[in-house]
């Protein structure tokens, strides 16, 4: 594996053309890695990103074009064939085999025993300074633990090529920090590192060169230091208008007199304890802390997705005892679940079908499609979703689209109270601003929204008020022009004590 | 004590057994004997080496219901071969063959053809059962010559060859899953095969070699079932295939593919079979076996799901405790009425 070769290119991809059904998804893409780079790699969902890597990681096969891998054509798609040239790609999704323990998980593939690696894994994670116990059952872990083991499977494998699709959308900004470490680390061995992100401020961090996708071609790229972000963006969305990078939009509103329409009191249960809270009539809540605190925990007792041990809550002043999410629903407070792909969509099933999930119990024995039909079109303009049609699967949408899809379903119950977790999670720019602004949209027509996130810039832009949560504590709360970034992560780290801060 | 039990489904059903040999003893003096045990161990043998290779289909997440067919299959070429002449040794090689190339035809079908296992299976199920009549021209072969059954025969010991052969196979298939790198493939494969594509591993090849592994358990399995009863009716192997997904059920293999053992199938046969010679010896008519055999078989799943659901409550409540105290003394976050037990838990939870 251990090549010495003078700076050379790592990766070069020549003139790669690729369609699905007709719809050309890449349009000759021409691309170089040299070793040592990182490159990072941009693009609005359904640009071709994901499809470009895939290619390069010999998950898919090119209509047209070549993939060199270290001087070596990959002449078949073949991940085995891609690994055996030196390359890892680290996808966005974790992989996880649940049965397995997380050293196998990490170990499997390779030609050395998992027990004769597990030094060297131990190593590797005190590297990434997270802790990990790797006889663990795999289906133990949390999100943002097998989004570590995909890493690592990276890391143990040597490889003189990498790349991350968006390594850090699931980990907490300390752990973060360290894989930021790592890579610059293994820059410095001459590791060549594709960087998927749509985090900008991650890109200027470790970055060196740019490319930014558009509709299966590269219309920018270049070192990084020739652009500013407006530019990036710019070549990203093309449209003019969509181009206003986020800030923090003050809504000078007063909402001491609008109508209470949650009311959390003193709300224990599995992984928090003790929590109290108001939302009022369009008012937007940020729920901040990082990942673990709880705060999904929460949101997924007051749907009715765990058991409560005490506490009591309240939707327009009327007691909410009886919790199930369809009792929930009914009664006015949906949640958006964080994890689309396992818990938000059905991937197989059809658009509008999709946009229904919530109000099915209301649509009585036969279904007719004729309303649903009206009904997804009107969210198909009003959010935006790019889209064939309604009888599209949703597993073929990109990331944002499936986000605004169930956003769709979670409007289609007509909520007073939406629980929003992780809104933009694996989300670009353009799709970003497209659901910040949807966001403001329902909070201007009376909605109350509870806003679950671990970007605390989102929070910043977003919320009127926020709570912090850490351990599962209600340990602070900021409100109007005291949000600040730093603000909420010194409640969030400092107060209940990070374990690896 | 709970936890151990329910990480070993193997341990729960151990402890099941001995109890029902226990109780089957006290109840029917003469029961727990070496006579017995060897009567167990060889009826066991024919499902035992089914089991085995369902076991490693599954493992796979797929499922091979024409184990049956296979074994009634191989065991008339077997007998055609032995009735027309040739030697004990050529017949088993080629019986071995017949069954491998069954094995293959289901692998084709399911990984290149795409055809979903349950229902690839099922075709095949017929398919084989009506060629093993076609071949037989629909009569039992029967006056199989001395060589094959003598293989049947227990020696001074109790043990013929044939249950030092599915031993050996138990012990073969138990070192290859646990220990080569290759036996690592069918539990990723089952457990996530897009992650095992993801992380290079050949999965067509996995689950073709799972097919043919149980092709040729299925074929030991004719060998012996012919060895034993010394003629090879119609219905040979019939209805095996749902006992042995049932022996791998109650030997703690998921369905669901990705995690199974070997000594688990042991079990789960040793244990099926036996409730056969208890009901013997308790005087119970045979009609009842079925009947019996199916209760038990519920009850032991209800037992061990009951134990799975405690366990993980216990789990589920272990791991959220961690957040309940602050983990480290901050001022004012909880009041100190902890227990000690509390702050043990979170410092291991982390």
């Amino acid at each position: 594996m251990e090549r010495n070769t003078p700076i050379s290119a790592a990766v070069c991809v020549t003139d790669i053309w690729k369609s699905y059904g007709g719809t050309p998804v890449l349009k000759g893409i021409n691309i170089e890695l040299l070793a040592g780079q990182v490159h990072a790699l941009l693009g609005g969902n359904g640009a071709g990103k994901s499809t470009l890597m895939k290619t390069i990681a010999g998950l898919v096969n090119p209509d047209q074009g070549s993939v060199t891998i270290n001087g070596n054509a990959l002449t078949y798609a073949s991940p085995a064939a891609a690994q055996a040239l030196g390359l890892y790609l680290v996808p966005q999704e974790a992989h996880i085999l649940p049965n397995q323990s997380v050293l196998e998980n990490i170990c499997l593939g390779l030609r050395a025993k998992p027990r004769a690696l597990r030094d060297e894994a131990e190593a590797l994670l005190r590297d990434l300074s997270v802790s990990l116990d790797l006889d663990a059952q795999a289906a133990t872990l949390e999100i943002a633990d097998r989004q570590i083991v995909e890493i690592m499977r990276g890391l143990i494998r040597k490889a003189r090529v990498l790349i991350l699709d968006e390594p850090t959308s699931a980990l907490t900004p300390h752990e973060a920090n360290a894989l930021f470490d790592r890579v610059r680390q293994l820059q410095q061995q001459g590791v060549g590192i594709f960087f998927i992100s749509h985090k900008l401020r991650e890109i200027r961090e470790i970055c060196d060169v740019i490319s930014v996708l558009r509709d299966g071609a590269i219309v920018l790229s270049g070192p990084l230091t020739d652009y500013d972000d407006r530019q990036i963006v710019a070549a990203m969305t093309q449209t003019a208008q969509s181009t206003e990078l986020p800030t923090r939009i003050a809504r000078d509103i007063c909402f001491d007199n609008r109508d209470t329409v949650l009311d959390v009191d003193s709300f224990s249960g599995e992984g928090f304890r003790n929590i109290s809270f108001t939302v009022r009539a369009g008012e937007i809540i940020g729920l901040a802390g990082v990942v673990g605190a709880g705060r999904s925990e929460l949101a997924e007792t007051l749907f009715g997705l765990r058991n409560a041990k005490s506490g009591d809550v309240r939707l327009h002043g009327n007691a909410l005892t009886k919790r199930s999410p369809r009792d929930c629903v009914d009664a006015g407070l949906v949640y958006l679940p964080e994890d689309r792909q396992q818990n938000g969509l059905f991937l197989e099933a059809s658009l509008a079908w999709n946009m229904s999930g919530y109000t099915m119990h209301r649509l009585g024995f036969f279904p007719k499609s004729g309303p649903e039909a009206t009904a997804f079109d009107a969210f198909r303009t009003s959010l935006g979703i790019k889209c064939e049609g309604r009888n599209q699967e949703a597993g073929r949408l990109s990331g944002g689209n499936q986000q605004k899809v169930l956003l769709a379903k979670c409007l289609a119950a007509d909520p007073r109270v939406l629980i929003l977790d992780e809104p933009t999670r694996g989300v670009d720019v353009a799709a970003r601003n497209d659901i910040y602004r949807l966001i403001r949209d329902l909070a201007d027509k009376g909605l109350g929204v509870v806003l679950i996130s671990s970007d605390f810039d989102e929070i910043e832009q977003l919320a009127d008020r926020v709570i912090v949560m850490a351990h599962g504590h209600q340990c602070g709360e900021l409100d109007g022009n005291a949000i600040t970034v730093d603000a909420i992560a010194h409640l969030a780290f400092e107060s209940g004590g990070h374990p690896n801060a | 004590m709970l936890d151990f039990f329910a990480r070993n489904r193997v341990a729960t059903l151990c402890a099941v057994t001995v109890l029902a040999f226990l109780l089957i003893g006290m109840a029917a003096p003469g029961y727990l004997s070496l006579s017995t045990a060897s009567v167990i161990m060889s009826n066991s043998l024919v499902l035992l080496s089914v089991s085995l290779g369902t076991m490693l289909v599954i493992l796979t997440r797929n499922i091979d219901v024409s184990s049956g067919s296979v074994l009634g299959l191989s065991a008339v070429v077997l007998g055609i071969m032995l009735n027309n002449g040739y030697g004990l040794g050529s017949a088993i090689a080629v019986c071995l063959l017949a069954g491998a190339i069954a094995g293959l035809i289901n692998g084709v079908l399911v990984t290149i053809l795409n055809v979903p296992s349950i229902i690839a299976t099922l075709g095949t199920l017929g398919l084989f059962r009506g060629f093993m009549l076609i071949l037989t021209g629909g009569n039992w072969i029967e006056e199989l010559p001395q060589p094959l059954k003598a293989l049947a025969n227990n020696g001074d010991i109790g043990i013929s060859i044939l249950t030092v052969v599915v031993l050996m196979s138990l012990v073969a298939v138990w070192a290859f899953s646990r220990q080569t790198r290759f036996g690592r493939y069918f539990y990723a494969v089952g457990d996530n095969r897009e992650a095992a594509r993801h992380l290079g591993i050949p999965v067509k090849l996995v689950q073709i070699a799972a097919f043919v592994a149980a092709g040729v358990l299925a074929a030991i399995a004719g060998i012996i079932f012919a060895a034993q009863i010394g003629f090879i009716p119609n219905q040979a192997g019939n209805g095996l295939e749902l006992k042995s997904i049932a022996a791998n059920v109650l030997g703690g293999v998921s369905l669901l593919g990705g995690s199974g053992t070997v000594p688990g199938i042991f079990v789960g046969v040793i244990f099926l079979t036996s409730i056969d010679s208890a009901l013997v010896f308790l005087k119970i008519p045979a009609f009842w076996n079925d009947f019996i055999a199916g209760a038990v078989l519920l009850l032991v799943l209800l037992l061990d799901g009951r134990v799975r659901i405690a366990v993980e409550k216990a789990i589920r409540a272990k791991r959220y405790a961690v957040h309940d105290p602050a983990p480290h003394p901050a001022p004012g976050t909880n009041p100190a009425s902890e227990k000690n037990t509390r702050t043990r838990a979170q410092e291991t939870g982390e």
